[in-house]
């Protein structure tokens, strides 16, 4: 798998040369492969939301270099607008940045911006729409007229009609139901599969992430402390813990059963899994009703 | 139930929408709530579930039925306003989002802002804010900006300053939603910590079946009516049940249900991972 | 960015100017601003920014702070500098001349007097009241000195509750409109190129989200504060009641002698003859 983006000795310094001066990442190297879906987890503070406003040129590196396609974002800062298309970024509470009069102008707003014709932009709001799952009737409402679940997901589409190659999400699912949560995870999802495009999300959920991602990087302190599958992530929890981060309740109690004695795998972090181990131990394997 | 701190009767609330009719939050709730209990209300958004909390203080007065607060019918036409500022001070409320609900630019000051409103003396109010900072551990911070804390400090700032008017229950309106699990885990201690130690009745409304958990009882609402209603354990195994009004269950009890589903006499379904570790560790040794 | 601005900011601090009474800061800083429109001659200027800069160490603000505080005014400051070089006429001989541009000795002087004025302005207000005094402080000595107006049916203390409660949001919605800002500009919003109205055009997708948040906000804040037993100004007590102490009397009296030195310096030394 080839790399999409990557991260070579990038460090940054928020408002250098004043007292209030932070240092948000600390010469940080990573990368993240292309057409697959990257957790990027971390706690509040850890740099993971400074990380991704400098994968799409919202914030400049104070040192080192943000590669995508092998090539120097910065290299000609007048096209730095070219490279916000290539990469969607989609922020945090992103509902509240809706501005225009129907949803469909909403959703049109970034191709508008990038200059495409009518029709490419009309077959571009039909096409996100669909992917969240907005219905065509409800192009025409004003967009605070939704619920707060359908809100998001217009945001959310919104950045889909940029068609980017990279899509970057900042916690996306945050305050919603588990309702809104799995709505939101299945529209990035079916983008993902579409468009073969490379996704970065980043959260604090390790049970969403367990869902969702193919590879999961783990940030704290200004730093990538953990990357790899999930399973090899996961047999790491007490390292998660201790930074500060919640393991699936399910991991948890996969844990506790082998501290009790039990020769069983703690690399678990899905229902399913626990399931198929249990029924293994059990000596019921092979057959299993979902 | 006898002494119920809150009871409501047939309680219903419907607004009317721009076209002259009336769209309808909640039907018919019947629900009474004993001093001391720690209840968590879940339900998706739009179950009617924020709605039910913010009539129990009366920012919302309900368009059918009664409730009762402590013996006192407060529905009745002849609230005074000082029976309504009585009642507030009696049922604290924290909201979801922390910024929007810090009234000052300094925590101590914040926090004394409910018992300033009572009317309570100057030294009486120092004295309860210097308790409830304490009991939410902000000490510390009492000189500091509350825009200079993190997510989980300003909910337990929030939190102090409902202790400090001295209250018999405090709501939490998805109080946890906003925050990192971090923030999270530091707002339920406290919770916990209220209900425990100071007998603070807790109405605890969020959509994490984890945090439902630490509760004593769990209510699940869904399109504006109560469709269950007890302990955790009694709750979480409605599995089905709760996948189709759109709630989760947590992860330890959709393992046992789905060992029931495989044949294994998996027994009661829980959701706490200690007993369900416990279940699955007799099941392998008795093999 | 947006962030940066710290005009109007309040520092926490434990300096005596942290503990004076808002009330008497309030009056100090109208007294100060009269002082420094009064002084006419170099003497009363010299000794104003005495004043000033013996206040910042005082303050415990550091020189960094109100440094970065005047720098959104380097514009106003260069402006009233180039105008009072160029467009002074002078009595003698300029001192510069070419082209069409005379510059006299009176202009350089006036330049410097305005810079001075404007520099003054923004550090000695902001010291003594701004910085340090926290919002909810600044209010209550505003309610109280205004308080008699409430005889006359004047709603002091909701104007009051107002106040301090735009105060208290403003760090809130600086920070909200530098993240709309960045979340149009993801979506290729573009604020600082093309015509005029372009730019005007541009602000509307920062604007409305501005708008919508600010009025979400409102209403919550409202609920909550009703939920906390807020029912306007009757009956209200505070945690901390307003007293003067000997402190104000002693700081009142220092800033009163400067007000005399500078009057006394006008009359006795030769005024330089600038107006207002």
């Amino acid at each position: 798998m080839r790399n999409k983006i990557e991260i070579e000795n990038v460090s940054y310094i928020y408002s250098q040369g004043t007292p209030f001066c932070t240092e948000a990442l600390k010469d940080v190297s990573c990368s993240f492969k292309e057409g697959i879906i990257t957790g990027l987890i971390g706690h509040t503070g850890s740099g993971k939301s400074t990380l991704v406003q400098l994968l799409n040129g919202l914030l400049k590196p104070t040192s080192g270099r943000v590669l995508l396609d092998g090539k120097d974002i910065w290299e000609n800062p007048k096209k730095i607008n070219e490279i916000r298309f290539r990469v969607g970024l989609v922020f945090q509470y992103p509902e509240y940045q809706l501005f225009e009069e129907s949803v469909y102008a909403d959703i049109a707003y970034g191709p508008k911006n990038i200059g495409l014709d009518k029709d490419e932009i009309d077959k571009r709001v039909r096409q996100s729409a669909q992917f969240v799952g907005i219905d065509e009737g409800l192009f025409e409402k004003s967009p605070f007229d939704l619920s707060g679940g359908q809100m998001r997901r217009v945001a959310i589409a919104g950045i889909f009609a940029l068609m980017p190659e990279v899509l970057v999400l900042d916690e996306p699912a945050a305050g919603l139901d588990p309702m809104g949560r799995d709505a939101v995870f299945n529209a990035v999802t079916a983008y993902q599969r579409t468009t073969g495009a490379t996704v970065i999300i980043v959260s604090h959920s390790m049970e969403d992430m367990a869902k969702y991602a193919d590879r999961i990087m783990v940030m704290s302190n200004a730093k990538v402390v953990l990357e790899g599958e999930p399973s090899e992530i996961y047999k790491n929890a007490k390292t998660l813990c201790s930074i500060g981060l919640d393991v699936p309740q399910i991991t948890r109690l996969m844990m506790k059963l082998s501290d009790m004695g039990v020769p069983n795998r703690t690399d678990i972090f899905t229902v399913e899994g626990a399931r198929d181990e249990i029924l293994r131990l059990l000596g019921k394997g092979g057959n299993v009703n979902d | 139930m006898e002494n119920a701190f809150i009871k409501t009767e047939n309680l219903s609330f419907s607004y009317e929408n721009g076209d002259g009719g009336e769209n309808a939050v909640l039907y018919d709730i019947n629900l009474e709530i004993e001093k001391g209990a720690f209840v968590a209300i879940l339900g998706h958004n739009g179950s009617g579930k924020s709605t039910l909390a913010k009539l129990l203080n009366m920012i919302l007065t309900p368009t059918g039925g009664k409730i009762y607060i402590d013996g006192t019918d407060i529905t009745k036409p002849d609230m005074s306003e000082k029976d309504i500022i009585d009642l507030r001070s009696k049922i604290g409320m924290v909201f979801q989002n922390p910024d929007n609900q810090l009234v000052a630019t300094i925590v101590e000051e914040d926090v004394a802002f409910g018992p300033e409103n009572l009317g309570v003396e100057p030294a009486e109010i120092r004295r309860r804010v210097d308790e409830a900072l304490a009991t939410v551990g902000m000490t510390k911070y009492a000189r500091h900006s509350p825009h200079q804390l993190s997510g989980g400090q300003k909910q337990r700032v929030a939190i102090a300053g409902a202790i400090a008017m001295l209250p018999e229950c405090i709501v939490f309106d998805e109080s946890t939603a906003m925050l990192d699990p971090m923030g999270r885990a530091e707002v339920m201690n406290t919770i916990e910590k209220l209900n425990r130690e100071k007998n603070i009745t807790v109405l605890h409304i969020t959509h994490n079946m984890n945090e439902a958990l630490c509760a004593d009882r769990v209510i699940v609402m869904s399109d504006g009516r109560i469709i269950l209603d007890g302990v955790p354990d009694e709750v979480f195994s409605h599995v089905e049940e709760l996948k189709s009004v759109g709630l989760g269950v947590p992860q330890a009890a959709e393992l046992m249900y789905s060992l029931s589903k495989n044949g294994i006499e998996i027994g009661k379904i829980t959701g706490d991972e200690n007993k369900c570790a416990q279940k699955l560790f007799d099941l392998i040794n008795e093999k | 960015m947006i962030k940066d601005i710290t005009i109007g900011q309040y520092f926490p601090g434990e300096s005596v100017l942290h503990h004076l009474d808002p009330r008497t800061k309030l009056l100090l800083t109208v007294l100060y601003i009269v002082i420094l429109f009064m002084a006419k001659s170099m003497l009363a200027f010299i000794l104003i920014v005495l004043l000033t800069a013996a206040l910042i160490p005082i303050s415990g603000i550091s020189f960094k702070v109100i440094a970065k505080s005047l720098k959104p005014l380097l514009f106003i400051i260069i402006f009233t500098m180039t105008l009072n070089l160029f467009f002074t006429k002078g009595e003698g001989e300029p001192l510069l001349s070419f082209w069409i541009i005379n510059i006299y000795k009176e202009g350089v002087s006036f330049a410097i007097y305005m810079i001075v004025r404007i520099i003054c302005l923004i550090t000695g207000t902001g010291v003594i009241l701004t910085y340090t005094t926290s919002p909810i402080q600044l209010t209550d000595g505003i309610e109280q000195l205004l308080a008699p107006l409430s005889k006359i049916k004047l709603p002091v203390h909701e104007f009051a509750m107002m106040m301090s409660c735009a105060l208290r949001f403003i760090p809130t919605l600086v920070e909200e409109t530098d993240k709309i800002m960045s979340a149009q500009k993801a979506r290729g919003a573009d604020f600082t190129s093309g015509s005029l109205i372009r730019r005007a055009k541009a602000i509307i997708p920062i604007l409305i989200p501005l708008f919508v948040s600010a009025f979400r906000r409102a209403d919550e804040l409202a609920v909550a504060m009703e939920c906390r037993c807020y029912h306007g100004g009757e009956g209200r007590t505070r945690m901390n009641s307003l007293h003067f102490s000997a402190r104000d009397l002693l700081v009142t009296l220092v800033f009163v002698l400067f007000g005399a030195g500078v009057v006394l310096l006008n009359i006795f030394t030769r005024g330089i003859g600038i107006g207002i």
